[in-house]
């Protein structure tokens, strides 16, 4: 439930455009499913924060009193719009935290990286390096003490 | 039990039973300040254990994407922020070799009214004075192949984005000029925030480091350091958890006891935090927090510009370091970050992200006046209390003209000010609304990368923490060797200068060691 509307908020602030793939065509909720798993408290408190003000917010964007799953596909995109310049800095902040992480998921997906033109990305490993012991080597280094004037 | 590390040893998370050990230092932090500290007492003879709180990631560990670098590089997913009118990310990396693994590589020596300042302003003429300062900044050049970043890249690989600020700059009267940089054999990826996967940044992790470990150094890995212990005002070891970096689980408890000293390089939101957690008090902990704040500009040009083809910030000015406090760079921000800092949501948004190829991204960054606290939160983060003032908006307001001018005198068809209040984009004949634009922290999209203070170093008791004779005051044997140390910002990009001010402080530190040891053995 809340992976997808995740994705559905995601997918309203970055939708299809003209030939140009959004998060609404886009199979992203692996992605989103890891990241829900291995996120920052404090990212994932924003994040659903956020969210929750997107689905809250459109009487103070566009003036209709629904929650946004609620409104028309138009009038959906100008609640977008206008809560990433809304004059309340909250709302905007708000705003700019779910665009940063479907920014990270849209401008990462191979097909968006195609239609515009840029070399797809290699999977992140996200491994790093274990135990290990370096052979010890004869110090040759100059000492430290040689760069006093 | 108390055991001593077998030589060169890297200890990464583990579960289970404590480990304990014991080295003659302690270094707490492998970025730009611990990494160099380290190597200089490990050349000097003395063990060390280098201890860092996030993961060892060697080249082919490194992430590609953004959300990978947000979790596998930076600390927290990068939500760490300084907040005060407004709500400003710090960027920071965790992992062995710190900073040094995401920076942009560049390496300026400290200027010489900073050093002078630092000896006339808070009396460390007899610490860091042009003597020392000039040969510890020509040893590390040397040491990390710092070279021109055109020279070293070539034109070809230069990026499109470099030769137009360069020329533009140069055009306008201004001095700009291609980085200096530690790398080797750059291929102008425009990947040094996500780590050079192809070896090229001369990183810490993988010359510095290693160096340590082959002297017989100890490094610990996914270990953060809780505090540290201080037994009748000397600091005679650290204690904390192993972290494990994906699952964040707690692991088995470490021990080390240091012989001869403890130096922090925790990182400037990261060593004072641990000050106040070891139960060390001054007037001056946490405070004298200050920043370089920038923001970006978008030029979006007819022809095609790949940002991403070529060094990722190969040019910069510092022509207005002096009257303004500013400095201007080149910077290839992932599309993914472009996508995040763009304005406007929905189609339009994804709209105005189909013309990417022909976007140059240029910034200020500003030597901000604005100072700040970083304190240890209640929920066991850092609290950053920071909020750039009014003459430092202004500053961001001229450079960001001034780099508006130059864009559309590099023949860009329409800036994108990135401003809230300014239109989304404007044309050559609208650099005034910019000029005009709102001075208010909420207005612009400000990112701090480079930090100084909250330990800082000085003759004044009340205002500094850390005392001319390197020692936190009040507590023998503990010392600051990172950005948390620097009494003022430099206005240039602060890697070289961190690195050379560890790098004096341990080698005065092994030097007074030596003395000592000669001077007891004669006594004996």
């Amino acid at each position: 439930m809340l992976t997808r509307t995740l994705a559905w908020v995601l997918a309203a602030t970055f939708p299809s455009s003209g030939d140009l793939p959004g998060l609404d065509s886009l199979d992203v909720r692996p992605s989103l499913r890891q990241l829900q798993r291995e996120a920052a408290p404090v990212f994932a408190l924003g994040l659903y924060g956020s969210t929750g003000a997107f689905l809250l917010c459109p009487l103070l964007t566009v003036g209709w009193p629904l929650p946004a799953f609620l409104l028309p596909r138009r009038v959906l995109d100008r609640h977008a719009h206008a809560m990433a310049g809304h004059r309340f800095y909250l709302v905007r902040q708000a705003m700019l935290m779910i665009k940063t992480v479907g920014a990270a998921l849209w401008g990462a997906h191979p097909a968006v990286r195609s239609q515009l033109g840029l070399a797809a990305y290699e999977p992140d490993p996200g491994t790093f390096r274990g135990d290990h012991v370096v052979p010890q080597t004869p110090r040759s280094a100059p000492q430290p003490a040689e760069i006093q004037p | 039990m108390t055991a001593t590390a077998r030589p060169g040893a890297h200890l990464a998370y583990r579960e289970g039973s404590p480990l304990a050990l014991e080295a003659d230092y302690i270094v707490v932090g492998s970025g730009s300040g611990g990494s160099p500290a380290a190597l200089v007492l490990a050349r000097a003879g003395y063990s060390v254990a280098l201890l860092e709180a996030g993961p060892w990631r060697d080249a082919d560990d490194y992430p590609a994407t953004m959300l990978g670098v947000m979790r596998d590089l930076f600390p927290n997913w990068g939500a760490t922020v300084a907040v005060g009118n407004s709500i400003l990310p710090i960027v920071q990396a965790q992992l062995v070799g710190g900073g040094t693994v995401i920076n942009s590589a560049i390496m300026v020596r400290t200027p010489g009214d900073v050093v002078a300042s630092w000896a006339s302003d808070h009396g460390l003429g007899d610490v860091l004075n042009p003597g020392n300062m000039g040969p510890a900044l020509d040893r590390i050049e040397s040491e990390l192949h710092v070279a021109d970043s055109l020279e070293d890249t070539g034109a070809a690989r230069f990026g499109g984005s470099n030769q137009r600020l360069l020329d533009g700059l140069r055009a306008g009267g201004l001095s700009a000029h291609p980085t200096r940089r530690n790398v080797r054999g750059c291929q102008g990826q425009s990947r040094c925030l996500q780590g050079c996967r192809l070896g090229a940044k001369q990183s810490s992790n993988i010359g510095w480091i290693p160096e340590v470990l082959s002297l017989g150094g100890t490094v610990l890995s996914c270990a953060p350091v809780q505090r540290v212990q201080i037994v009748d005002g000397r600091a005679v070891g650290v204690q904390g958890r192993f972290r494990h970096p994906q699952t964040r689980r707690a692991g088995a408890r470490f021990i080390v006891r240091a012989r001869r000293g403890v130096l922090l390089a925790a990182s400037a939101t990261g060593t004072a935090p641990l000050l106040q957690r070891s139960g060390v008090r001054s007037p001056a902990l946490g405070r004298f927090w200050r920043a370089h704040p920038g923001a970006g500009i978008i030029g979006v040009y007819p022809d095609v510009i790949d940002m991403y083809e070529g060094v990722t910030q190969g040019t910069a000015s510092i022509h207005h370091r002096g009257e303004h406090g500013l400095k201007l760079e080149s910077l290839a921000l992932p599309l993914e970050l472009v996508a995040g800092r763009t304005s406007g949501g929905g189609k339009q948004l994804t709209a105005r992200l189909g013309d990417i190829r022909h976007q140059a991204m240029w910034i200020s960054a500003v030597r901000a006046e604005a100072v700040g606290t970083v304190r240890q939160g209640r929920l066991g983060g850092v609290r950053v209390a920071y909020e750039p003032t009014r003459r430092d908006l202004e500053r961001l307001r001229l450079g960001s003209a001034l780099l508006a001018r130059t864009h559309f005198a590099q023949g860009a068809s329409r800036v994108r000010p990135g401003v809230v209040g300014l239109p989304f984009e404007i044309g050559p004949d609208e650099v005034h609304l910019l000029e005009q634009a709102p001075l208010h922290n909420r207005a612009w999209t400000w990112v701090l990368s480079h930090l100084f203070g909250g330990a800082v170093l000085g003759a004044d008791p009340n205002t500094s923490v850390v005392a001319p004779d390197l020692h936190v005051r009040g507590v023998r044997d503990l010392h600051v060797v990172d950005a948390s140390a620097l009494p003022t910002t430099l206005g240039v990009n602060p890697q070289h200068t961190i690195m050379a001010v560890a790098w004096i402080i341990a080698d005065r530190l092994a030097n007074d060691d030596r003395t000592r040891t000669k001077s007891a053995s004669k006594r004996d």
